[in-house]
């Protein structure tokens, strides 16, 4: 049986003695799965998310992607984070911005793949202007080419559509499903919005409070392509979302 | 600024020179006496200045000394601040030694920038770049220090070496911080030439100052230190047009328009 893309086996991470944020984490992703991490405000989940980036290393367990524990951010990982305005570089272009992650490519094919990722988040219009220049919503489509543009195989979304006013989140959430869909790319996405979680994954992990560790996991097994408003009147929907609020307040309590 | 404003501003600003210029007249001719000559003969000693023969030998050999000793110190100050701030566990080892620094008078470093090197152009220079490097060096260290932490999550997450991380994401977050530096480096420079110029020198405008003060001719004294009153302006202005359109990004980020800058 091949190895799952990741899998976090009893992860902890404290950041003193009497702050433990995570508590023996386990879970497991598979390849071309989306799944997103729910659980109650500041439970955990940005630490969370930078142990599986490697960005942090747990005080104890591991994070396997595809079997190997890694040290760096393996290359295949990308990241887009809730705060557009600070993950950009503000004194780079659209499309110098998204180049970073090319540095090593050819000039021609960088090129080829920079407006490649900017025609698939819909910025390639915007390409010289500069990330302070643009709207809360292309700014984090600018970080979500950027994030694209490697060719990577895991997306992981720290509550990228927390920042956003509603209208743009809806156009994001889409944007990024039908991206993942095409690029058959999995993505990893932690948010507070248990109708995005719902949504967009195919399974649903919810978190305890702090020290955060994981309830249940719930496999979201809603026909795709979905649509924002057809998938959300389905009784399969309201009736995922309910026990995934049910779990999520009761952990609240 | 709208024009209207901006022409009430220019008529003010050149009235107020023009009364300050008619009242140095007027108690020139009223008062005559050998420390305050009229205008004419220090007009004439500053446009003296600028004819090529003088110019060569008073105001090159201070310019050519100040653009090497500052921007040596314009260098080395934002290099090694830009790493020494985003090295943050040198910090204990090195902030005692530079907050110790700042507070010695820069300009008792010339007695024994003299022993050292003689009264040659070296010593100028470095007493210039000794001068001017503290403010350009404590400001990149405080920009890079503190730079945008995620940044430096997505320059890990994007591969990028150390290097990269400095001069791609530290160092351009630093910059506006920089620039604010080198503006009061510029100042402290002209300071440090002037003053490295009166020791055992024969060329360059603090020489000239000191020479003329010395042979009473007053005019003259006159005119060397407006002379460099006006290096001092056009190197300011040169420095703001260039942080201008270096940081022409820092002024978007912060949601400042051209208009009100």
């Amino acid at each position: 049986m091949s190895q799952p893309l990741l899998s976090m086996e009893g992860v902890s991470k404290a950041y003193s003695a009497d702050a433990q944020i995570l508590r023996d984490v386990t879970f497991k992703q598979g390849s071309n799965e989306f799944l997103a991490i729910v659980g109650p405000s500041g439970c955990g989940k940005t630490t969370m998310l930078r142990c599986i980036s490697a960005l942090m290393s747990p005080d104890s367990g591991s994070v396997f992607h595809e079997g190997q524990s890694f040290d760096d951010p393996p290359p295949w990982l990308s990241i887009v984070f809730q705060d557009y305005n600070r993950s950009l570089f503000p004194w780079l272009s659209v499309r110098r911005n998204v180049e970073q992650g090319l540095r090593d490519v050819a000039r021609s094919e960088r090129d080829d793949r920079v407006s490649e990722a900017l025609t698939a988040v819909k910025l390639d219009h915007a390409a010289d202007l500069y990330p302070w220049q643009l709207s809360g919503g292309m700014q984090q489509r600018c970080a979500l080419a950027r994030s694209i543009v490697t060719a990577p195989r895991l997306l992981l979304l720290d509550e990228p559509f927390a920042s956003v006013d509603a209208q743009t989140r809806i156009d994001l959430q889409d944007l990024v499903m039908d991206i993942c869909e095409r690029m058959s790319l999995s993505a990893l996405l932690v948010t507070h919005d248990i109708d995005e979680a719902v949504f967009m994954a195919d399974k649903v992990v919810v978190l305890s409070t702090r020290p955060a560790t994981v309830v249940e996991e719930i496999p979201i097994d809603l026909p795709r392509p979905r649509d924002q408003l057809t998938t959300k009147e389905t009784p399969e929907f309201l009736s995922l979302r309910h026990k995934v609020y049910t779990l999520v307040r009761q952990q609240a309590q | 600024m709208p024009r209207d404003i901006r022409l009430r501003a220019l008529f003010w600003q050149t009235a107020t020179v023009l009364f300050l210029l008619a009242l140095w007249q007027w108690s020139a001719v009223t008062h005559p006496a050998p420390y305050l000559p009229p205008l004419k003969p220090v007009a004439l000693a500053y446009l003296s200045l600028l004819k090529p023969g003088n110019f060569m030998d008073t105001v090159f050999p201070s310019l050519s000394r100040l653009a090497i000793g500052f921007g040596l110190a314009v260098v080395l100050g934002t290099v090694l601040g830009t790493a020494l701030g985003y090295l943050r566990r040198l910090d204990p080892w090195i902030r005692p030694v530079l907050e110790y620094l700042r507070f010695v008078p820069t300009v008792a470093i010339l007695p024994a920038a003299l022993l050292l090197f003689g009264a040659t152009d070296t010593m100028r220079i470095f007493v210039i770049a000794f001068g001017s490097v503290f403010p350009v060096l404590l400001a990149a260290i405080d920009g890079a220090r503190r730079g945008n932490a995620l940044l430096l999550d997505v320059a890990r997450i994007l591969k990028f070496s150390l290097a990269e991380k400095l001069f791609r994401v530290v160092l351009p977050g630093a910059l506006p911080s920089i620039f604010a530096g080198v503006r009061i480096a510029l100042s402290i420079g002209l300071v440090m030439m002037v003053i490295s110029e009166l020791i055992a020198a024969n060329d360059g405008l603090g020489f000239y100052i000191l020479r003329n003060q010395r042979l009473f001719q007053t005019a003259n004294v006159y005119a060397g230190v407006l002379m460099l009153g006006t290096i001092g302006l056009i190197l300011t202005l040169g420095l703001l047009s260039i942080e201008k359109r270096v940081l022409a990004w820092h002024r978007g980020w912060r949601g400042l328009s051209d208009a009100r800058s």
